[in-house]
């Protein structure tokens, strides 16, 4: 059999070059692959919180829906800025790899910034639907809106967390070109949020209830 | 290698397990029972279906692949087992696996399960699909064409079933947009026992005013859960004219084992009589003792109860938390009471006065019950009443309606 | 958190002492050792697999009292044993704490203890996630049981807990608080756990050890792990959500406000079937690592063992709603969801199969280890094919809800899931402690449990097919149910003395321990690598990692076939066994923060029910530790090593920090 082959030949190369204590099987890192490993049951977590607010999105009780007061634009800036926080990450990642660390801290800063503004800007949301009635216990439709919505913030929030220790690890000069992957890592949850936001931008706001 | 050749089952623990093992096959293969809710005892023409078609061939199966492995297993355990280890250092030969013999039972058991699917898809229809004729039916003197439909409402803990005649109350609009809190005023509303003529598919409109509950004669189909804020259809029908037994099988908080309810199937002519007695106001009572029990029931009962003729129909109880409690106008009308739990008539044909006064005395005695103070209640509260007031609500309660025939009260008499 | 996790390795040993030695100014690091303190802080994976499988026997005789009353109550009709409040929590809480706090942790002890030993690791990939795992584990199975003394008694809303019924207006103490919050917690345990191992298994296998070389037992054991991975976010939504309805007065499951109950049931079943095969699978794994071993022949067929469990592990996503088929669900839906669950039956089955053919011209030695293993098939065939019965939806209307129901997954679970894992307590006991279980005593533990087991559970089947619903805290007499409920309870009593002769089987075969020669590395003569190292297993596991050449790696290396495909001897136990006696083999450190992370856990709990500052203790004790954790280098630079002998564990982040 082939496979019995290929399975022979693998085992035979690890013969060959002995055992190299520092390498994992699949050569990613442990921490990366358990960061991929977690941000697919975190794809759960949200496909779970979304598929519960498109089945109350239209459940008032009479009265005031989430879809009702949405703010499109406003949103669609908010969400700019989130999407734009990415490309800063990519730009730090970019930027620590290449030992800039000055650089580095900047972009770092910038992408917990751009967070920060994304957070100000559901915080001031949140308050302007309760002033319009859409509160958290007012309906199904609402409480799955900002159940949705309050996980991916405090995803987010805790992303910005992240970010800063970040950015005070550099300060203090633990944070360098060797342990750059260190800000990958933190960079593969930072995009894993920014997507989700794409998704809840789209399926939540963008595709209006019936 | 370890010798473990004198360790041996104790022969004493064996003997135990063949001898209980046998036991137990035995009774299982020879296992016949007159169980009230047996679900291998349709009475139905839906049930018999359903076993016929829906069980059997199934279990038939089964056992047929049970009776394979385990003969397969026995036969191996008793022509490969080592009965010493001493100086057994010998090895078998070393089979890593048969490709074409592994795809051969991976097909096996795909066609195997290629027919259970089909005797599924066949036999769904027999619980899914409905087929309903209007039956002829006279209410208030006119005749009106029932297209025969009962909705079935789970509370805690007791049933409600309510017929609407007229096609006043649109069903389909009811199903799509309803509100088990607030239905429309029914012709006949009864709780714990449903009459049905024989002969006749019964549509089910299954809903409930507080938990998930599940409507459930074995005799006549399967079971269908009663959830709020769904109207789930059903149907049961039965072919002979009969008391069968049901018992709400979805866990539905502290008495679910004291939900229980019957459907009774009455030729056409009983069934039009039931409904020409129980489409009428309630009885009023002439005797001083119900007329004291009325009052009584005026004054306390009322908060929760329905007496056509004495309080509304269109009622909502804000003491309980399902918003409801069964509707009294007939109560003598039927044979059990409670949830379907207790006898109203003794085996005799006598009034069942011992358990009815009980039951007014202190029901969480009986049934558990959750009546803190200053919450909803769920079941119903002790009252406080003294015997005075409870002989006079007994004389006043089993005057409310007319004895079911012999046959019930006998059918009720399950022990 | 995972930056400053990474700082260690920046700095020089003398720069590390510098902030490292004391985080916080808390806790002195620790340095090991045989003491029952070192066992908080131990990082080892053995000694938390042990932890492990020690927790879960003692929530096992929790669970084992509370099915005793249950039986007790419905002995005879109208029983008086328990009232119908206390019966409901009683039996809830037997759920609860047999699928949470003896099955699953009896199955992570097992995989704790026997994956990096399969794969011919020194430890996980995250040893200090992994002593988290088991102390949050342990903090929300307390913070479970102290429901019974502090919220007003249990959750008595069933295992599965349906809305409306757990709502506040029925079910106003605080058990289900207590339900929704303790299962989180758990659940952050086993997710932290299944992230742990997945990258254990991908990533630190021994040279040669590639996927289809790994032992059955790990490969079921990484699937279960997918599962929990994948199963876990999903229930921890519905609990949220229940969560928020009952504290925070949203309107998730309240009808009046137009929710509809049916989202509880298809997020709870959703992570709910996935778990069966959760339970069941590491079992498999247990059976397929015993039955080659004592038939003296490699396990039948593997590809097809292995790739039905990985079937199992993706069709069981597809057949939630099974469990819905009278919810009013649908036709279309119940028809689908019933032939997906037919199909399932097919890799089961094919397993079964490929097991008796591993049997076949085998040379079966019925050790008790054996027994139990052969038994689970027998057991679990039952379980199988009475779901095959209700797989048929017309069918499961009449079924569903019932005892048949009860029957059969306690077929499925009792008869799968723990008989297979009391097999692999016998078959590893040797391994983990250096001296075997007493197997006279063992032979009496199987028979009076499979006896008792099918005394208990088969007359159910019978009482089902009656009529007798489940939940119901009692009967009344003349529906036929009262001789088969005796017989349940008395093979319940039957039940519970094999668990106590197995208990005095602990006791008294680490008694004579010291009289009888020691297992040696390998007393069975089996297959896998776990038995190429001594017993008990030393701390640093393997003395030179092993390099693999083929399934069954130990076991070729004591025989070959010779060209005639005989079996000959090429190397003694001795000869090739490792010595256990490496020494400077360098170990992550221990450390007391995994704990003191998961004593922060339970005050949220109790502080989002009683009192929210609570919960800001709470929430600050985590936190801070966490910090305190990632401060603190995973090299304790005062500790006596030699050299680093894998640096990737420097590497360990906590991401349950990114936990909400």
């Amino acid at each position: 059999m082939s496979a019995e082959a290929v399975v022979a030949d693998q085992g035979h190369a690890a013969d060959d070059h002995g055992h190299d204590e520092h390498a994992t099987t699949t050569g990613l890192s442990h921490t990366k692959l358990a960061m991929w490993v977690f941000l697919g049951s975190e794809c759960l977590l949200f496909g779970g919180l979304i598929s519960t607010y498109l089945l109350y999105k239209t459940r008032g009780n009479g009265r005031t829906l989430p879809t009702d007061v949405f703010d499109i634009p406003f949103t669609s800036v908010s969400s700019f800025v989130l999407l734009m926080s990415s490309l800063t990450m990519v730009l730090a990642l970019s930027a620590v790899s290449r030992g800039e660390d000055d650089a580095g801290r900047t972009w770092l800063l910038a992408t917990a910034l751009l967070g920060g503004v994304f957070i100000g800007g559901q915080v001031y949301e949140f308050t302007s639907f309760v002033r319009e009635g859409v509160a958290f216990t007012t309906n199904p439709a609402s409480s799955a809106f900002f159940t949705l919505t309050g996980f991916h913030g405090v995803h987010v929030s805790l992303g910005i967390v992240m970010l800063m220790s970040l950015y005070v690890a550099s300060v203090k000069g633990k944070l360098t070109q060797r342990n750059a992957e260190t800000v990958e890592i933190v960079g593969l949850y930072w995009h894993f949020v920014d997507i989700v936001w794409i998704f809840i931008f789209t399926v939540i706001y963008l595709i209006p209830a019936d | 290698m370890r010798k473990v050749a004198d360790v041996r089952t104790p022969a004493l623990a064996r003997a135990v397990a063949w001898a209980l093992m046998l036991l137990g096959a035995a009774v299982v293969t020879g296992c016949a029972s007159d169980a009230e809710l047996d679900t291998f005892a349709p009475k139905g023409p839906i049930a018999r279906e359903l076993h016929t078609w829906g069980v059997l061939p199934v279990f038939w199966i089964a056992a047929v692949v049970f009776v394979g492995i385990t003969i397969a297993m026995v036969w191996l355990i008793w022509r490969h087992r080592v009965r010493s280890y001493e100086g057994d250092d010998e090895w078998p030969a070393q089979t890593h696996g048969h490709v074409p013999l592994e795809v051969g039972w991976t097909v096996g058991f795909l066609v195997t399960m290629a027919g259970v699917a089909v005797i599924m898809v066949l036999s769904l229809p027999t619980v899914d699909a409905t087929e309903v004729n209007t039956v002829d039916v006279i209410v208030d003197d006119h005749s009106v064409e029932w297209e025969p439909t009962v909705v079935v409402v789970g509370n805690q803990w007791w049933w409600e079933f309510r017929y609407y005649f007229s096609d006043q109350v649109d069903l389909a609009d009811l199903r799509a947009h309803g509100d088990a809190k607030t239905l429309p005023p029914a012709d006949i509303v009864t709780s714990g026992q449903m009459m049905i003529p024989i002969g006749e598919e019964i549509e089910l409109i299954i809903t409930s005013r507080d938990v998930i509950h599940s409507f459930w004669i074995p005799a006549l189909n399967g079971k269908r859960d009663a959830v709020p804020n769904r109207f789930s259809p059903w149907k049961i029908e039965a072919s002979e004219p009969g008391f069968y037994f049901g018992q709400c099988t979805e866990f539905c908080g502290l008495s679910h084992s004291r939900m229980r309810m019957q459907v009774v199937a009455l030729s056409p002519a009983d069934f039009q009589s039931w409904v020409d007695d129980t489409t009428q106001d309630a009885v009023e009572p002439t005797d001083p003792d119900a007329l004291a029990g009325l009052e009584v029931f005026s004054g306390i009962c009322t908060s929760c109860h329905v007496i056509e003729g004495v309080n509304d129909d269109v009622f909502e109880s804000a003491d309980q938390a399902s918003g409801a409690a069964p509707n009294l106008t007939h109560f003598a009308n039927r044979s059990t009471f409670a949830g379907g739990i207790f006898n109203i008539y003794n085996a005799d044909g006598s009034l069942n006065r011992v358990q009815l006064e009980a039951w007014l005395r202190n029901p969480g005695d009986l049934k558990a019950n959750y009546t803190v103070p200053g919450e909803q209640y769920r079941g119903m509260p002790d009252l406080d009443l003294s015997e005075q007031q409870i002989d006079d609500l007994v004389a006043y309660l089993s005057g409310l309606g007319k004895r079911p025939a012999g046959w019930i009260i006998d059918a009720t008499q399950v022990e | 958190m995972a930056i400053t996790e990474k700082t260690p390795l920046e700095l020089g040993p003398g720069d590390t002492a510098r902030y490292a030695e004391r985080p916080l100014g808390v806790f002195t690091r620790p340095q090991g050792g045989r003491g029952w303190r070192d066992w908080l802080s131990t990082v080892d994976h053995k000694r938390i697999g042990i932890l492990y499988g020690a927790s879960a026997m003692f929530f096992f005789l929790v669970g084992g009292v509370e099915a005793l009353l249950i039986r007790l109550q419905l002995a005879a009709p109208e029983g008086s044993v328990l009232s119908a409040d206390v019966y409901n929590q009683v039996y809830t809480m037997h759920g609860v704490t047999m699928v949470f706090l003896f099955i699953m942790p009896l199955a992570a002890a097992f995989a704790n203890y026997f994956i990096p030993l399969q794969i011919g690791a020194r430890d996980v990939a995250f040893p200090r996630l992994n002593a988290l795992s088991y102390w949050i584990w342990l903090s929300g199975a307390i913070f479970l049981n102290t429901s019974w003394i502090v919220g007003g008694g249990g959750a008595d809303c069933g295992w599965f807990c349906y809305s409306t019924n757990s709502g506040v207006a029925f079910s106003p103490s605080h058990g289900v608080d207590f339900y929704a919050i303790g299962l989180q917690i758990l659940g952050i345990a086993s997710l932290v756990s299944s992230i742990n191992l997945i990258v254990t298994c991908l990533n630190m296998r021994a040279p040669g050890m590639t996927l289809m070389r790994m032992p059955v037992l790990t490969w079921m054991l990484l699937i279960t792990q997918f599962l929990l991975l994948f199963a876990l976010p999903v229930i921890t939504v519905a609990l949220f959500l229940l969560m928020f309805d009952r504290l925070f007065d949203a309107q998730f499951f309240n009808p009046d406000a137009g929710a509809d109950p049916l989202l509880w049931q298809h997020l709870f079943w959703i992570f709910g079937h996935p778990e069966v095969y959760i339970i069941i699978l590491p079992a498999f794994g247990v059976v397929s690592e015993i039955i080659p071993t004592f038939s003296r022949k490699p396990l039948f067929g593997y590809e097809f063992m292995v790739f039905s469990g990985i079937a199992i592990g993706f069709m069981g996503w597809g057949v939630w709603a099974h469990h819905m088929f009278v919810s009013g669900i649908g036709p279309i839906s119940v028809a689908a969801f019933s032939l997906s669950t037919m199909f399932i039956a097919v890799p089961t089955g094919v397993k079964v199969l490929n097991w008796l053919a591993t049997m076949w011209a085998g040379k079966l030695r019925f050790t008790v280890a054996m027994k139990f293993a052969v038994a689970t098939v027998a057991m679990f065939t039952i379980g199988g094919l009475s779901g095959v019965t209700h797989s048929v939806a017309p069918a499961d209307t009449q079924q569903t809800d019932t005892y048949y129901i009860v029957a059969h997954f306690h077929y499925v679970i009792f008869g799968g899931g723990v008989l297979g894992l009391f097999a692999g307590l016998y078959f590893w006991w040797p391994k983990v402690w250096g001296h075997f279980l007493n197997e006279r005593l063992g032979n009496w533990n199987f028979w009076i449990m499979l006896v008792g087991f099918n005394l208990t559970f088969g007359p159910m089947h019978i009482l089902g097919l009656q009529g007798m619903s489940r939940r119901i805290d009692t009967y009344a007499r003349g529906y036929g149910f009262e001789f088969w409920n005796m017989a349940a309870t008395v093979g319940s009593l039957l039940l519970a003395v094999s668990v106590m002769v197995f208990i005095w089987n602990v006791v008294k075969s680490k008694r004579d321990a010291p009289h009888l020669p020691p297992p040696g590395p390998d007393p069975w003569d089996a297959r896998s690598l776990e038995w190429s190292i001594p017993s008990p297993v030393p701390t640093h596991n393997f003395d030179t990692v092993p390099v693999v050449h083929s399934r069954d790696e130990w076991w070729h290396t004591k025989y070959a076939e010779d060209d005639d495909g005989r079996v000959v001897r090429v190397a003694t136990v001795e000869e090739a066994a490792q010595t256990g006696e490496a020494t400077g083999v360098h170990l992550p450190s221990p450390s007391f923060w995994p704990l003191a992370v998961a004593v922060g856990l339970p005050l949220i709990g109790y502080g989002l029910i009683f009192n929210l500052w609570l919960a800001l203790i709470g929430a600050l004790v985590t936190i801070g530790s966490l910090y305190s954790w990632a401060l603190e280098p995973v090299d304790d630079p005062d500790a006596a090593h030699d050299h680093h002998e894998e640096d990737q564990e420097a590497q360990e982040a906590d991401d349950d920090g990114d936990e909400p």
